[in-house]
């Protein structure tokens, strides 16, 4: 059991690392040594504790956003929307934050159920035409990124927008707030949400009937067709309830960082969250692994402009890599697979 | 372009297009082709026909450089051959045309037709010529097909004409077609008919699979037939009858003795009446089929492959939609119902693909004996899973129905094909349903394993179950079946008793022959 759990992970491992060398060679390439490059970035985002306080910010929209898309794969569903649904599940919290007056604690699930409701009903749009009409789920929900992103854009700057700011709403009231773990970082409880929730997840999937059903549906959908699983209404489901997780990743960055919605208040914490995913094989627990390690790369690139020549931009580059490398080993299980008749993920 | 279709062949000496001597190929333990010898002459259509698993694809796939034989050689146009890759099988002048397209559906059928060895003119591609060429050759062999036209935008039968476009523009004298009518309505293989003639008409060569004996008959100058991978006879078709032809095809060699049973006389469990379906084609494929299945009754369904009996299959298990009829199942109709309602009415069902449809291949055995009754308890309790049950449960199954595998926790695809198929007979066979639905339950597992699932079976019948039986192979309808259906295009053509399961009239109504209208 556990030497398959192992081969399982092997691919990916040796995709990072893959990434990892190539970012090294373009390091030296720049003229920076990759060594540095590397000891700056552990002491970025492990070197004190609020550094470390710091790297956990940083991983829990990723970690949270992570889990949302395992949730679809296990169905067999590429949720790629979940941006969207975390800008709108952030925008969502912040209106219940900033209009409303509730007592606290009250407040905050108030704002985290609305975030939640938001995601839901931003991916139910192609959820409905994945299963009425068979739409490719991948292409819509890309799309629908776009529209979202730039939908609260207009909300932020032509309906809520505070006098006198940036492109931004009022803030919310202190009711609405997550609580913060530690009185030198923003940190708060949110990261205890997302580690819940990955844990949780990996559970229902694994011990409940309605999981097994839909890890059939991802894993052999004929088979699971057969056994009598309804195999699009579980499609339906599985990305109506990865698009809430989606939401409530919004929900938790606006109640526990910002305080308010503001235009591209979160960028690429969906997209990171994707690749987190993968990387970990659509395995919830993985995630929380792979998602410390995209947290770190952010967060530890914030002292790689002050301390190297290198620029902050190299991280970009080699989050790109591991995308890269992690499709491309991707694509080649799916290609060893498809020859023996199957499909793990379909694009 | 030295060697375009219509030009004088180039190695015309040779009477014989394609000879293949003592073609032994093998994948493992299994033989696809047993020293199979074959000789077509040049101008004929040459049908090669066989049931699935007979061998013909892996004869061509071999002529065609897709796979290197392990014994034997290959001559064409009288010139002994190695026939390394397709691109040596093109040069020879051969060209094949697969089963499955590839196409490009956002380009045009001259720029599809062309495709990599594009006609240029300053260094561009020369749209113009192209679209010239490909509507010349459309005219010539009556394929209409317009040049211009998005491929994407274009019917399955349209493309297959783009595909013969492909071959004939890459010089080929001799083309191989691969069950070419399997995706084509009946007016379109009439067609394809009258293109294939045209070609021999000019001097061309065709090689063309099929599994269906009207059309062999119909298109072909000489058969050759395959059975279990090796060549049962070569013979000019106008020599053959539709019944010799099937017997060739079936063949009489009888492995299994028949069973000994006692006579039960069960109610009705399932009754099919007047049940019509269509296949993926939206073309009928179920024509009105009517019977009825007792407790403790084996029924059995014969036919070639692809006379309607997968889809018949589908719709008993919900699969597929019927298009009138109704099949009731202890009194519920299951045109109505969802296959999870219809398992809950009492269905068990071993698929003919067991592969997709009957196991997940990465799943543990323990995982897969779970299905359809992850609903239920003991193994599921308000929801949540009980996976000590479940994997004791696929422990007890393994030993009861001695399949090899070192425990509950092992991934289906270690096992080898006849204890996967065990692990379905035992998932299904023990959800307690008093119908059970078996589809080619014997199709690639070894002899061993054979005599084991034929015994279940038997249990299954003497336990009072009511069993329809599908399968191609008429030794085990004969040594299982209480009474044999056989099944011709869709319809019922008759019945035959299962102890005296007489052969030449289950060919007669399997090649469609309707024993009414034979003088008794």
């Amino acid at each position: 059991m556990m030497n398959d759990r192992l081969r399982a992970f092997s691919g990916q491992i040796i995709a990072i690392g893959v990434a990892l060398l190539l970012g090294a060679i373009i390091i030296l390439m720049v003229g920076e040594s990759p060594v540095r490059v590397l000891m700056t970035l552990l002491r970025g985002a492990f070197g004190d504790q609020e550094k470390i306080a710091g790297t956990l910010l940083q991983t829990t929209p990723i970690l949270i956003c992570g889990v949302a898309a395992c949730i679809g794969l296990r169905g067999g569903m590429f949720n790629v929307g979940i941006e969207g649904q975390l800008f709108l599940g952030g925008f969502a919290a912040a209106w219940v934050g900033f209009s409303f007056s509730l007592p606290p604690g009250i407040h905050t699930l108030a704002a985290l159920a609305l975030a939640i409701a938001a995601g839901a009903a931003w991916v139910a749009i192609p959820a409905y035409f994945r299963a009425r009409y068979n739409t490719n789920e991948v292409v819509s929900t890309i799309l629908s990124n776009y529209i979202a992103v730039l939908l609260t854009s207009y909300f932020t700057i032509f309906l809520f927008k505070r006098p006198g700011g940036w492109s931004e709403t009022p803030p919310i009231l202190a009711t609405a707030y997550l609580p913060e773990i530690f009185s030198f970082s923003r940190l708060n409880w949110g990261l205890a949400i997302g580690l819940l929730l990955a844990v949780g997840v990996a559970l229902v999937f694994r011990y409940t009937s309605w999981g097994y059903g839909v890890t059939m549906v991802g894993s052999a959908p004929k088979f699971a067709e057969y056994g009598g699983v309804n195999v699009k209404r579980q499609g339906f489901v599985v990305l109506l309830l990865s698009g809430a997780v989606g939401g409530l990743a919004g929900g938790v960055e606006t109640l526990g960082v910002h305080h308010r919605f503001m235009e591209g208040f979160a960028p690429g914490f969906g997209f990171d969250g994707l690749i987190a995913a993968l990387l970990a094989n659509g395995s919830p627990v993985a995630t929380i692994v792979t998602a410390l390690f995209f947290g770190a790369l952010r967060s530890g690139s914030l002292l790689l402009e002050v301390d190297t020549s290198a620029s902050r931009e190299i991280i970009t580059v080699i989050q790109a890599l591991i995308i890269l490398s992690v499709s491309a080993q991707v694509l080649i299980k799916r290609r060893g697979d498809s020859q023996a008749g199957e499909r793990r993920w379909k694009f | 372009m030295s060697n375009a279709p219509g030009s004088p062949p180039l190695h015309s000496t040779s009477a014989m297009a394609v000879e293949l001597a003592a073609i032994t190929k093998r994948f493992g333990a299994f033989i696809a082709n047993d020293g199979i010898d074959l000789v077509v002459r040049r101008g004929e259509i040459h049908a090669i026909i066989g049931e699935n698993g007979a061998g013909k694809t892996t004869l061509m796939n071999i002529l065609f450089g897709l796979l290197q034989p392990d014994e034997g050689s290959i001559r064409l146009n009288g010139e002994t051959t190695v026939v390394a890759d397709p691109a040596a099988a093109i040069k020879a002048g051969l060209g094949m045309v697969h089963q499955h397209f590839k196409l490009v559906p956002s380009l045009s059928v001259a720029d599809n037709v062309f495709l990599g060895m594009e006609i240029r003119r300053h260094g561009l591609i020369d749209h113009a010529a192209q679209i010239e060429r490909t509507r010349d050759l459309s005219k010539r062999f009556g394929l209409h097909v317009d040049p211009t036209e998005r491929v994407g935008l274009l019917s399955v039968g349209i493309e297959q004409r783009i595909e013969i476009l492909k071959v004939l523009v890459r010089g080929a004298r001799t083309i191989i077609l691969d069950e070419p009518t399997a995706v084509l309505t009946p007016q379109e293989s009439r067609e394809l008919f009258q293109t294939l003639r045209s070609f021999v008409a000019e001097g061309m060569t065709v090689i063309f699979i099929s599994h269906h004996l009207e059309e062999v008959m119909e298109v072909s100058d000489t058969v050759t037939v395959l059975r279990n991978g090796r060549k049962v006879a070569t013979r000019p078709t106008s020599e053959l009858s539709k019944d010799e032809l099937v017997r060739m095809m079936v063949g009489r060699e009888v492995s299994f003795d028949r069973r000994p049973r006692a006579a039960l006389h069960g109610g009705a469990v399932l009754e099919v009446k007047d049940l019509w379906a269509r296949d993926d084609r939206r073309l009928p494929a179920v024509r009105g089929a009517s019977f009825t299945v007792r407790a403790g009754e084996v029924v059995g369904i014969a036919g070639v492959a692809g006379n309607g009996q997968t889809e018949l299959a589908e719709v008993l298990s919900g699969l597929r939609p019927a298009s009138h009829g109704e099949a009731w199942l202890k009194g519920r109709d299951l045109t109505m119902l969802s296959p999870a309602a219809i398992r809950e009415a009492g269905l068990a069902h071993v698929p003919g693909d067991r592969m997709v449809r009957g196991v997940d291949r990465n799943a543990s055995i323990a995982a897969n004996t779970l299905m359809g009754r992850q609903h239920r308890a003991p193994w599921s309790r308000g929801g949540v899973l009980d996976w000590k049950a479940i994997a004791g449960n696929a422990g007890a199954l393994i030993k009861s129905f001695d399949i090899r595998a070192q425990g509950s926790g092992d991934p289906v695809k270690r096992l080898s094909g006849g204890n996967i198929q065990k692990v379905v007979l035992a998932r299904e066979f023990t959800n307690g349903a008093d119908f059970l639905l078996i589809d080619q339950p014997t199709r690639g597992v070894d002899i061993g394993a054979q005599e084991a699932i034929h015994d279940e079976i038997m249990r299954q019948r003497a336990a009072g179950r009511a069993i329809l039986l599908i399968s191609v192979q008429l030794d085990e309808l004969a040594a299982l079946a209480d009474r044999i259906l056989v099944m011709f295009n869709g319809r019922i053509m008759g019945e035959v008793a299962g102890d005296d399961a007489d052969e030449d009239r289950i060919g007669m109504m399997m090649a469609g022959v309707s024993p009414e209208l034979e003088p008794a």
